[in-house]
């Protein structure tokens, strides 16, 4: 058995030059002088002179967006914060408010709950992805078909999809209109990537009878503004945080047990049958 | 918008959702004059009385996961990995998470959701565990030297594969936990193929890791990756829990708070 570990003596060094310190690349607050994030006064510089928009995305990413562009995010917090329990991450509050759970759990386990491979935020990383490679396939010579062709041929999926053009439950995504005219309020226009996007769009409606969603579109949008996936995966971390409030306060008001209450043999048992527990020999 | 980008009418698909939720773990019985109430619950079959008349908690505990009591091997393999893996100690980020939570005053019934959410981490977390059940059950029936070749030579695989250096250096308590475990009865071809992928990797100053010897564990009793990366999170959370809630009972001022001097911002 050894009981060397074999060590580095330069990581072993390292380590100690860090112990008991914090170094940051962000910012932080140094009492008496100020609050600091990326290199801006937060009480002088942003505080009442940016939205909270504006800040969460500097937070998120490290970039001071103008505020068309923070406004647009914040409309898209819009998009996703729908009071229905009917969505996963929802019933999250609606089931913790019916078991009187506190509101902040309820809000963070739904928010996290957003984390998923087929809908919220996580996606995000690849929808992203997915257009940034396609412009430059689009620069390269190839149109919005053959891309979905290689996509398609890529997919492992028994049903070829890309992410951002199919969406659970219904076909079709009527945020997208209004998050077109958001964006022709704020004075946006449509980009490389975004004309892409329809393109895309138009070519999967006539194969697969697919549409953009949400998530696409997005994904279009942020790439135009210069985002990269994961940027824009912090981004929206608490994406659907307040649908999940919403749905928390719903059921909180309501007697408990009664949030689409459960008779025993509403739960379709498929196990094995009764059977007696052997002795442990 | 133009009429060339008209979407298409949102509709619904119609898809063909379950009518009842499904499970093959747990049946309800339910009370002769309250459909809402259980008279008797079973897992896999087994009435939970008898269950608790007759068995161990870590009988019972592989019978939830795996769907069948598991052998006297089994059950001694799994009741030593739960004991090894029974805390991540105070030093692992998510104990200090559930410390920070308990000496903020926090709820104390928060402690167990934060710390066990960070112990899901891709470092020295559950999905390093996932990404090293991955690789040990690809890689089990090969040679462990073509394995290192295309896995080790200049590259620091850890995230990957579950097996590396931490702090600079080999895991030591890692090292012992695969040897002791290696002893038992229900060991399998997974831990004896991670000894012979660690005696390998020795010359290289590279080793097995906490994560790789559950992982290996794990695969030998049988869970599947999903299973095992979670499973590995919650045989964490005694620790992480006890830690936590050793600092609820104490004031804000007994945990460390970092000096303005010794927080540098670089920028």
């Amino acid at each position: 058995m050894t009981h060397s570990t074999y060590s580095n003596p330069e990581i072993i060094d390292y380590l100690d030059q860090r112990r008991g310190k914090i170094f940051s690349n962000t910012g932080g607050w140094f009492p008496g002088k100020g609050v600091f994030s990326h290199g801006y006064s937060m009480l002088e510089e942003l505080v009442g002179e940016k939205t909270y928009f504006q800040v969460l995305i500097l937070n998120a990413t490290g970039k001071l967006v103008d505020r068309p562009l923070a406004d647009w995010v914040e409309a898209l917090y819009g998009c996703l914060s729908w009071p229905d329990p009917r969505i996963w991450c929802n019933q999250i509050g609606a089931l913790s408010g019916a078991v009187r759970t506190s509101v902040m759990s309820a809000t963070a386990m739904g928010a996290l709950a957003a984390d998923s491979r087929i809908y919220g935020v996580l996606p995000l990383l690849e929808s992203v992805a997915f257009i940034q490679q396609a412009l430059i396939k689009k620069q390269q010579g190839m149109n919005a078909g053959q891309i979905v062709d290689e996509a398609f041929a890529e997919c492992k999926a028994s049903k070829p999809y890309i992410m951002g053009y199919r969406r659970p439950i219904a076909k079709g995504d009527e945020r997208l209109e209004v998050m077109e005219k958001v964006g022709k309020k704020l004075g946006f226009g449509i980009g490389e990537h975004m004309l892409l996007a329809y393109e895309i769009e138009k070519t999967l409606l006539e194969k697969i009878d697919e549409g953009m969603n949400i998530n696409g579109y997005m994904s279009a949008f942020l790439a135009d503004q210069g985002f990269s996936p994961q940027e824009t995966y912090q981004m929206f971390s608490m994406l659907v945080a307040s649908g999940v409030t919403a749905c928390y306060l719903d059921t909180y008001r309501r007697p408990p047990d009664t949030f689409l209450p459960l008779r025993c043999d509403d739960i379709d048992y498929q196990g094995p049958p009764r059977r007696a527990v052997p002795d442990v020999k | 918008m133009s009429e060339e980008f008209k979407h298409e009418q949102v509709r619904s698909r119609n898809e063909p959702f379950a009518q009842k939720t499904a499970s093959q773990i747990w049946h309800e019985t339910p009370a002769v004059d309250n459909p809402y109430i259980a008279a008797s619950s079973h897992c896999y079959g087994y009435d939970l009385h008898e269950l608790m008349h007759k068995r161990s908690y870590v009988d019972v505990i592989f019978l939830l996961f795996r769907g069948e009591l598991p052998s006297a091997a089994q059950a001694e393999l799994l009741q030593q990995l739960m004991i090894a893996l029974i805390n991540p100690g105070p030093r692992h980020a998510a104990t200090r998470a559930a410390m920070n939570v308990g000496v903020g005053k926090t709820d104390p019934l928060h402690i167990l959701p934060i710390a066990t959410a960070v112990y899901a981490g891709e470092y020295s977390g559950a999905k390093e565990v996932e990404m090293s059940m991955t690789f040990i059950e690809a890689n089990c029936e090969r040679d462990v030297a073509v394995v290192v070749q295309e896995n080790f030579i200049d590259t620091d695989a850890v995230e990957r594969t579950g097996f590396g250096v931490r702090h600079g250096g080999i895991e030591l308590r890692a090292v012992q936990l695969a040897q002791q475990l290696q002893q038992l009865d229900g060991a399998g071809n997974a831990l004896a193929w991670g000894n012979r992928l660690a005696a390998a990797l020795t010359p290289m100053k590279k080793n097995w890791l906490i994560t790789s010897v559950a992982a290996a564990v794990l695969l030998d009793l049988g869970f599947s990756t999903r299973v095992g990366a979670s499973f590995f999170q919650l045989l964490g959370a005694p620790g992480l829990l006890a830690h936590g809630l050793e600092m609820a009972g104490k004031p804000i001022l007994a945990m460390p708070f970092v000096s303005d001097e010794n927080y540098i911002v670089e920028r």
